[in-house]
C-alpha cells in the first residue's frame, strides 16, 4: 500500500513538473513561435510545415468559426496571438478600439503581389492595419433534387423542411431575411430589423441545424438539401459531386466578404508574424492556400499558378454580375446589439 | 463522530485549512464577487463594459438592476422552464433506467460479482464525455448507423432523423448521467436490511407492496442524491443540446454560454449565470433541510 | 418473484448494452476503411497512421496529461489537510469551510468558467496552461476534500485515540496512523480528479490559451469540422489508456475503490 502510495504519487509529481519545463522552452525560443488565430479549414497544413521547415519558426494554430469569437479573444486582452484573420466588418470593429496594430509596410515586400481592386477598403483605408487575404460569396449549397435555386425563398419555404441549414451567425442569416425582403444587409432600421427577426422565428422549425463550420460536408452527406454557407467549402464537395449538387448566389444578392490578415495589439512574437505575412503573399504560396481551401485569393501574381479547375469555377471565382448584386457586410455601431438581442431571441424560441 | 475533547486538536485547524482558504478565496471568490459586480454594469457597444459615470446616481435609479430585471422577460422565463424540464425530464428517465438495474446489482446478484458488475458501469465514466456525445452523433446521423441497420433489415424505407432534434439530446443527457443515479441508488439499496424485507414478507405483504412501504422510502436518500447529482448539471449543460441538438435549442446554459462568446454581453450573461447558481444554491439547501430531518443519512 | 428476478436481469442486460454499445461501435469503426461513416469497407490502420502524423493532436494529449498532474498534485495538497481538519476538529468558520469546500462542485461549469475568465480578464493574466490548471484546481480541490474526508469519517477514531495513549504526538499519529489508513481515500480522489481534468471541456474552453488546447478542446473542433474516422481512432485510443489506468489502479488498491466512484 505504502509502495503504491509513493509510486502514484511519484507519477503526478513528475507529470506536473511538465508544467514548469514549458514556460521555459517558450522563453528560450520565443522568437523562434507564432501563434495564430484563423478561420476552420482556412489554412492548409502544408503551407505551415513548409514555413517551419524554411525558417525554424514553430506556429501554432488555434481556429475559429466565427468573428465574434476574434473579438472577444482580443477584448479580453489576455489572449496570446500573433496574427488574427478577421472579416471586413470585424475590422471596422477592431481598428478604432486599437485592438490591431498598424502595419509596418517596409517589412512586407511582397504586397506589390496584391490585386488593387481588394485593397483600400472603406473598412481599412489604405491597409494601415491589415492585408487582404481570401474573399468569397455566402450563398446556397443545393442537392439538384430541389430543382434549380435561385433566390433566397427557398430557405424559407415549408417544403423543405427539416432539410435546412442555415449558418450560426447573425449577420449572415439577418443577411438572407433582409436580401430577400429587397433590403440591403446593412440595414439599421430597428422596424425593418424586426420584421427580419419574425421572417427567421417563422424560419426556425423548418431548420435542421444552425452550423458554420460544418455546413457543406452536412449537404454532401445527405443531413440536408439546402446549405446556406461559403462559397470555398460548398464548390469544393460541389466539384467532388457536381451531378448531385451545386451552388448558388440568389438574384436577390449575398454577401460579399473579405477576411483579411491583422496583428492584435498585444502580439509577442512580431518578428514572427511580419515573416509569416509576407511568406503568405509569395505567388507560389499564395496560390497552394487558393488550390487547397477553394476560396479565391486577393493576389494577383498568384492567379497563373491557380488550378485551371478553380480557377474557372464560377462558384469561387464569380462573374462580375454576379460580384455587383453582392454587398459587403458594414458596421452597425449600436445598432449591432440590437441584432445580438434579436438574433438570442431566433435562436431561443 | 464525537469531537476530540483533548484541546490541542483544537488549535491545528486553521492551518490545515488555510491553503485551501487562500487558493479558493483568490481564485473562486473573488472571481464570482467579479461577476456580481459586472451583472450589475451594461454592455458596452462592442461587448465589454460600459463605464458607469456616476456611481451613486446609477444605484440610486436603479439601474443597476437593468440584466435582472430583463433576465424576467417572456423569453428568457421560457428558456428557463424549458431548461427545467429538460432537466426534469432527463432525472426522471434515468431514475426509470437507473433503479430496476441498481436493485439488481445491489440486491440479487451474486456477491462475487457486485464489484466487478459495479466497476463495469463506471467504465464508461471513466472516457471522454465529448466522446460519448460524439459516438451518439455517429449512431443518430442519416447516414449514421442506426439508420444503416434500420433500412439493411428492412425496417425502414426511409432514414429516421434523429439527430439534431430534443430526442437525441436527451439521449445524449441521460447516457452521460446514468452513473451519477446508478451508484447513489445502489449504495442506498446495499445497505438495506433484508431482515426488514423479510418481516415485510412474513407480515403478509407481497412483492409491490414491500417494494412501496419498505424498500421505497429507505432508498429516498439515494434517490435524492441521485435526483440532486443529476438534475444540477443537466440544468447548466450546453455541449450536449449544441452537438446533438444542432444548435437549435436554447438552453440555460447555452444562452450563459452564448452571452458570452456570441453576444458579448458580459453584464447579461453574469446576471444570468447568478441566476442559475442561486436556483441551484436553493435546490441543494432543499435537499440539505431534507436530509438533516432524516438524520444525517445524506450521501454528499 | 422468479419472474421479477429474470425482467430485471434481462433490464440490467439492456443497459449495459446501451451504456457500452456506442463505444464498442465507435471503436469498431476506428479500423473502417472508408470515409463515409457506417458502411463496413474493410479493415485499415490508416486513420490511426493520420493520427499519428498529427502534431497538433499529440500536444493537445500532452497538454492534457501536464495539467490533469498538476492539477492532481496541487488539489491533494491543497484538499488533504482541508479533509482532516473537517473530519477531526470543530473549529469556528467550519460551516464555512464546508460550505466553500462544496461550491464549486455545484456551481454550473458555465458558470464558473465565465467567472474566470472575467477575472483573468481583469487581473491582467494572460491565458495560458497556467491558467487552465489554475481552474481545474478550483473544482478539484473540493472533490479531494469531500472523498478525502469521507475516508476520514469512516475510520474508527480509537485506532489513533489508541495511538495518542501509546504517547505518540499529534504529527506522529498523522504519519502513522491517519495517513496510510486515508491514502485509499486519497488516491481514490487523486484518480477521480485526474479524469475529470483530463475530460473537461466546459470550464477549459473559457481559460486555454493559445497552445494550451488540451484534448477534448482539440477534439471538439474536430467534431465541429466534420466527422471523420480519425476521431473514432482518437477514442478508441483514450478509452484504452484509461482502461490500462483502471486496470493498474484496481490492481494497486483493491476493490473498494472502483465501488466509491464518483459519489
Amino acid at each position: 500500500m505504502k509502495k503504491s502510495f509513493l509510486l502514484l504519487a511519484a507519477i503526478f509529481f513528475l507529470v506536473s513538473c511538465g508544467v514548469r519545463m514549458e514556460p521555459k522552452i517558450e522563453m528560450e525560443t520565443s522568437s523562434k513561435v507564432l501563434n495564430v488565430y484563423i478561420w476552420t479549414n482556412y489554412l492548409p497544413r502544408e503551407v505551415v510545415d513548409e514555413f517551419q521547415r524554411r525558417t525554424g519558426i514553430a506556429v501554432n494554430v488555434d481556429t475559429y468559426d466565427s468573428n465574434e469569437a476574434v473579438l472577444e479573444k482580443l477584448q479580453s486582452g489576455v489572449a496570446d496571438y500573433d496574427l488574427v484573420v478577421p472579416s471586413d466588418y470585424m475590422l471596422k470593429v477592431l481598428i478604432p478600439q486599437g485592438l490591431v496594430r498598424p502595419l509596418d509596410r517596409a517589412r512586407l515586400p511582397h504586397f506589390k503581389n496584391l490585386d488593387p481592386r481588394f485593397l483600400d477598403q472603406k473598412f481599412d483605408p489604405g491597409n494601415g492595419h491589415s492585408i487582404p487575404y481570401l474573399w468569397g460569396t455566402t450563398g446556397i449549397g443545393y442537392n439538384k433534387k430541389v430543382g434549380t435555386v435561385d433566390s433566397w425563398r427557398v430557405l424559407f419555404d415549408p417544403k423543405y423542411s427539416g432539410r435546412i441549414l442555415m449558418l450560426d451567425d447573425p449577420r449572415e442569416a439577418f443577411g438572407a431575411a433582409l436580401k430577400l425582403m429587397g433590403r440591403s444587409i446593412n440595414e439599421r432600421d430597428p422596424g425593418v430589423l424586426r420584421q427580419a427577426a419574425e421572417m427567421l422565428k417563422r424560419q426556425k422549425p423548418l431548420v435542421r441545424t444552425y452550423n458554420s463550420s460544418d455546413f457543406a460536408n452536412l449537404l454532401a452527406a445527405g443531413d440536408v438539401d439546402l446549405a446556406h454557407g461559403y462559397n470555398g467549402e460548398l464548390a469544393e464537395v460541389v466539384a467532388n459531386a457536381p451531378d448531385r449538387l451545386a451552388y448558388a448566389v440568389p438574384k436577390e444578392g449575398g454577401t460579399l466578404w473579405i477576411d483579411n490578415l491583422s496583428i492584435p495589439k498585444g502580439a509577442r512574437n512580431l518578428d514572427s508574424a511580419y515573416v509569416f505575412l509576407d511568406y503568405l503573399m509569395e505567388p507560389e504560396v499564395a496560390a497552394k492556400i487558393v488550390n487547397g481551401v477553394h476560396y479565391a485569393g486577393a493576389n494577383q501574381a498568384a492567379l497563373p499558378l491557380i488550378d485551371a479547375k478553380i480557377r474557372q469555377d464560377p462558384s469561387i471565382y464569380p462573374s462580375k454580375e454576379v460580384l455587383d448584386r453582392c454587398e459587403l457586410i458594414e458596421d452597425l455601431g449600436k445598432t449591432t446589439q440590437l441584432i445580438d438581442e434579436l438574433w438570442t431571441e431566433v435562436k431561443a424560441r | 463522530m464525537a469531537p476530540d475533547r483533548s484541546a490541542s486538536f483544537r488549535k491545528p485547524a486553521y492551518p490545515l485549512i488555510l491553503p485551501a482558504w487562500i487558493a479558493l478565496g483568490i481564485f473562486f471568490l473573488a472571481p464570482l464577487v467579479l461577476m456580481l459586480a459586472v451583472s450589475f454594469a451594461e454592455r458596452g457597444t462592442y461587448g465589454g463594459i460600459e463605464p458607469v459615470g456616476n456611481l451613486w446616481a446609477y444605484l440610486r435609479s436603479g439601474a443597476f438592476l437593468g440584466n435582472y430585471i430583463r433576465s424576467f422577460g417572456a423569453l428568457y422565463l421560457w428558456i428557463g422552464w424549458r431548461s427545467l424540464w429538460m432537466a426534469a425530464l432527463t432525472t426522471a428517465l434515468a431514475i426509470a433506467v437507473s433503479f430496476p438495474i441498481a436493485y439488481y446489482l445491489a440486491i440479487l446478484a451474486p456477491a462475487r460479482w457486485k464489484g466487478l458488475l459495479l466497476g463495469l458501469v463506471v467504465v464508461p465514466f471513466w472516457t471522454s464525455f465529448l466522446i460519448r456525445t460524439y459516438a451518439w452523433m455517429f449512431i443518430l446521423r442519416t447516414e449514421g448507423l442506426l439508420n444503416h441497420v434500420l433500412m439493411g433489415t428492412g425496417l425502414l424505407h426511409h432514414p429516421v432523423e434523429l439527430l439534431y432534434t430534443q430526442t437525441a439530446v436527451l439521449i445524449g443527457l441521460v447516457y452521460g448521467e446514468l452513473p451519477f443515479m446508478i451508484l447513489p441508488l445502489y449504495a442506498s439499496l446495499e445497505k438495506l436490511d433484508r431482515s426488514l424485507l423479510e418481516a415485510a414478507a412474513d407480515l403478509g405483504a407481497g412483492g409491490a407492496q414491500s417494494f412501496w412501504r419498505v424498500t421505497l422510502p429507505l432508498t429516498l436518500p439515494g434517490l435524492a442524491a441521485g435526483v440532486v447529482l443529476v438534475f444540477v448539471p443537466s440544468l447548466g449543460q450546453f455541449v450536449v443540446s449544441d452537438l446533438l441538438g444542432g444548435a437549435r435549442s436554447m438552453l440555460l446554459g447555452n444562452l450563459i454560454q452564448n452571452q458570452f462568446a456570441v453576444a458579448r454581453n458580459k453584464p447579461f450573461g453574469s446576471a444570468l449565470a447568478f441566476e442559475l447558481m442561486a436556483a441551484v444554491l436553493v435546490l441543494l439547501l432543499a435537499y440539505a433541510v431534507y436530509a438533516k430531518k432524516r438524520g444525517g443519512e445524506a450521501l454528499l | 418473484m422468479k419472474g421479477t428476478r429474470r425482467l430485471l436481469a434481462a433490464h440490467t442486460a439492456l443497459v449495459y448494452l446501451f451504456l457500452y454499445a456506442p463505444i464498442a461501435i465507435l471503436v469498431v469503426f476506428s479500423f473502417n476503411a472508408s470515409r463515409q461513416t457506417a458502411f463496413w469497407s474493410g479493415f485499415t490502420l490508416d486513420w490511426y497512421r493520420q493520427l499519428f502524423a498529427n502534431p497538433l493532436l499529440f500536444r493537445a494529449v500532452r497538454n492534457s496529461l501536464v495539467v490533469a498532474g498538476a492539477t492532481t498534485f496541487i488539489a491533494v495538497l491543497l484538499g488533504t489537510p482541508a479533509a482532516l481538519a473537517l473530519a477531526r476538529h470543530e473549529f469556528r468558520g467550519k460551516r464555512a469551510t464546508q460550505a466553500l469546500l462544496y461550491l464549486p462542485v455545484i456551481i454550473p461549469e458555465v458558470v464558473l468558467g465565465a467567472a474566470l475568465v472575467t477575472f483573468f480578464g481583469a487581473a491582467g493574466l494572460r491565458l495560458s496552461i497556467a491558467t487552465v490548471v489554475i481552474a481545474h484546481v478550483v473544482f478539484s480541490v473540493s472533490y479531494v476534500a469531500i472523498v478525502v474526508r469521507a475516508r476520514l469519517a469512516g475510520l474508527d477514531p480509537a485506532l489513533e485515540e489508541a495511538a495518542r495513549d501509546l504517547g505518540a504526538g499529534p504529527f506522529e499519529t498523522f504519519r502513522r496512523v491517519t495517513l496510510p489508513l486515508a491514502a485509499p481515500g486519497i488516491l481514490a480522489s487523486a484518480l477521480l480528479v485526474f479524469t475529470l481534468s483530463i475530460d473537461d471541456y466546459v470550464i477549459t474552453s473559457f481559460v486555454a490559451g493559445v497552445g494550451a488546447t488540451t484534448l477534448p478542446l482539440h477534439i471538439y473542433s474536430m467534431l465541429k469540422v466534420g466527422v471523420t474516422p480519425e476521431v473514432n481512432a482518437v477514442s478508441t485510443l483514450l478509452l484504452a489508456g484509461t482502461i490500462v489506468l483502471i486496470v493498474i489502479a484496481h490492481y494497486l488498491l483493491g476493490k473498494d475503490l472502483l465501488a466509491k466512484g464518483p459519489s
